[in-house]
């Protein structure tokens, strides 16, 4: 069984899934309108707050969105006893790792493409020129909770409390994504020169990869009874 | 393919300070039917995940086709196929897409042709393209065969064989078990219908408070208590 068409197998899978059902894309995207409809209202008349606080608010859209996702990532699997299968399947546990990591990274990615005109015309942005660079800090940024919240995802999926155990085990290990993201997205909707705000990235892209490791490492013991 | 299919020395299990299972000892041949009866709770579930390797044991040593089923696991697994209460099912998919993804992971990739007749075979091709959350709990358990069928394991492990399955798919069982024994699959299946095993099983054994008692062949077709 090759390694990459585990991963194949597992993205298709989620990504049918959800396509049919679009369970879980609905749920992230109404939680997200409803954080961007009440901070445009709070920040509505004052321009300058906005400036000061736009990068948190987009983040704090973002994660907690992520977070909608990544708590059914692996919960989805208990329907029918589908975790035990995957279990038992003659799989590394890796390629079950990253086969949702990628499925998860396509959806709330896919989330957060959809608000960000609403960003644009709620907080009167101006990003066009700064798309590019806006696109890598996104992913990036998706990318590290992404990273994170599939392993959450699985290691919680067993337990009665999982709604609650994974944002808090995720958003204190998620902090130095949230950092580099927001000082990253502040740095480039502020304006500032791109090596002011490069190292946030750099930091960013570092935990990644870190994250994904890790991860990877450990997601056997996670997953294996 | 080696003759002893499992081969399980003083196999134990507990939960905290509940033992399940008690020194079980036994050994399967290649090609060979063991049917496991016991009252609700006796264990066989419980033994049957451990064959599966979903559960590891606390206590003994397990060999699934020669291999050691704790230390060597990722081997044992693409050794053995299990029908279990879970259907392994997933809603949003259809039948076709259930039985591709579940072979795919396995390095699978039957053709069209081969899928469409294990799903005629098990009588659910005319649901082919049905979203498996619309199926029955029977046409469920037969989409599960049409997998053991595709996969073709050394080792087949069936919980509750007969459970959710009508006449026709009780008959279909044991038509499956007869096919994959003869061509040299061990099947090693919990059920409490000892009238309709008796038509495939080779061997019996009854788990009571744990412990494991081997039954004659002549117990199958008796109407005395087994337990």
């Amino acid at each position: 069984m090759s390694f990459f068409s585990a991963i194949g197998w597992i993205l298709w899978k989620d990504l049918l899934s959800e396509l049919r059902s679009r369970e879980n894309f609905s749920s992230m995207l109404f939680f997200a309108l409803a954080v961007i409809l009440i901070f445009s209202f709070s920040f509505s008349t004052d321009q300058e707050a906005v400036k000061a606080v736009i990068a948190g608010v987009i983040w704090v859209a973002f994660g907690f969105t992520a977070i909608i996702g990544l708590g059914k990532s692996f919960a989805v699997e208990l329907q029918n006893d589908c975790l035990e299968a995957l279990q038992i399947n003659p799989i590394p546990k890796g390629a079950i790792y990253l086969g949702k990591l990628l499925a998860n990274l396509i959806f709330i990615f896919s989330v957060e493409l959809l608000l960000l005109p609403l960003f644009v015309i709620f907080f009167n942005l101006d990003v066009l020129e700064k798309f590019p660079i806006l696109l890598v800090i996104m992913i990036g940024g998706t990318l590290g909770l992404s990273a994170l919240g599939t392993l959450f995802s699985a290691l919680t999926v067993q337990i009665r409390a999982r709604e609650v155990m994974l944002p808090i085990l995720l958003l204190p290990m998620a902090v130095p994504v949230f950092i580099g993201a927001v000082e990253a997205t502040r740095g480039l909707l502020g304006g500032e020169p791109f090596s002011l705000y490069r190292p946030w990235i750099d930091l960013l892209l570092v935990f990644d990869v870190i994250f994904i490791v890790v991860s990877f490492w450990v997601i056997d013991f996670v997953l294996d009874d | 393919m080696p003759s002893i299919a499992i081969h399980a020395d003083a196999l134990s299990k507990s939960y905290q300070h509940f033992q399940v299972l008690r020194d079980l000892s036994f050994e399967l041949e290649a090609g060979a039917c063991y049917a496991l009866f016991g009252p609700n709770g006796a264990g066989k579930t419980t033994l049957l995940k451990i064959l599966a390797t979903v559960h590891r044991p606390s206590g003994g040593r397990l060999n699934i086709m020669g291999r050691d089923a704790v230390a060597d696991r990722a081997a044992v697994r693409s050794q053995l196929f299990l029908i279990a209460h879970g259907s392994y099912l997933y809603d949003e998919l259809n039948a076709v897409e259930n039985l591709r993804f579940a072979l795919g992971l396995r390095g699978l990739s039957p053709s069209n042709r081969d899928i469409k007749l294990a799903l005629d075979r098990v009588g659910v091709g005319a649901f082919a393209d049905l979203k498996s959350r619309y199926f029955s709990a029977g046409m469920k358990k037969r989409l599960a065969i049409a997998k053991a069928l595709l996969v073709r394991p050394p080792l087949l492990l069936m919980d509750e064989a007969y459970a959710s399955l009508d006449e026709k798919g009780v008959a279909l069982v044991n038509q499956v078990i007869r096919e994959v024994t003869r061509s040299g699959t061990a099947v090693f299946m919990t059920t409490h219908d000892r009238a309709r095993v008796a038509d495939v099983a080779q061997r019996a054994g009854v788990l009571r408070q744990g412990a494991l008692q081997e039954l004659p062949l002549t117990a199958l077709t008796g109407s005395h208590e087994l337990f």
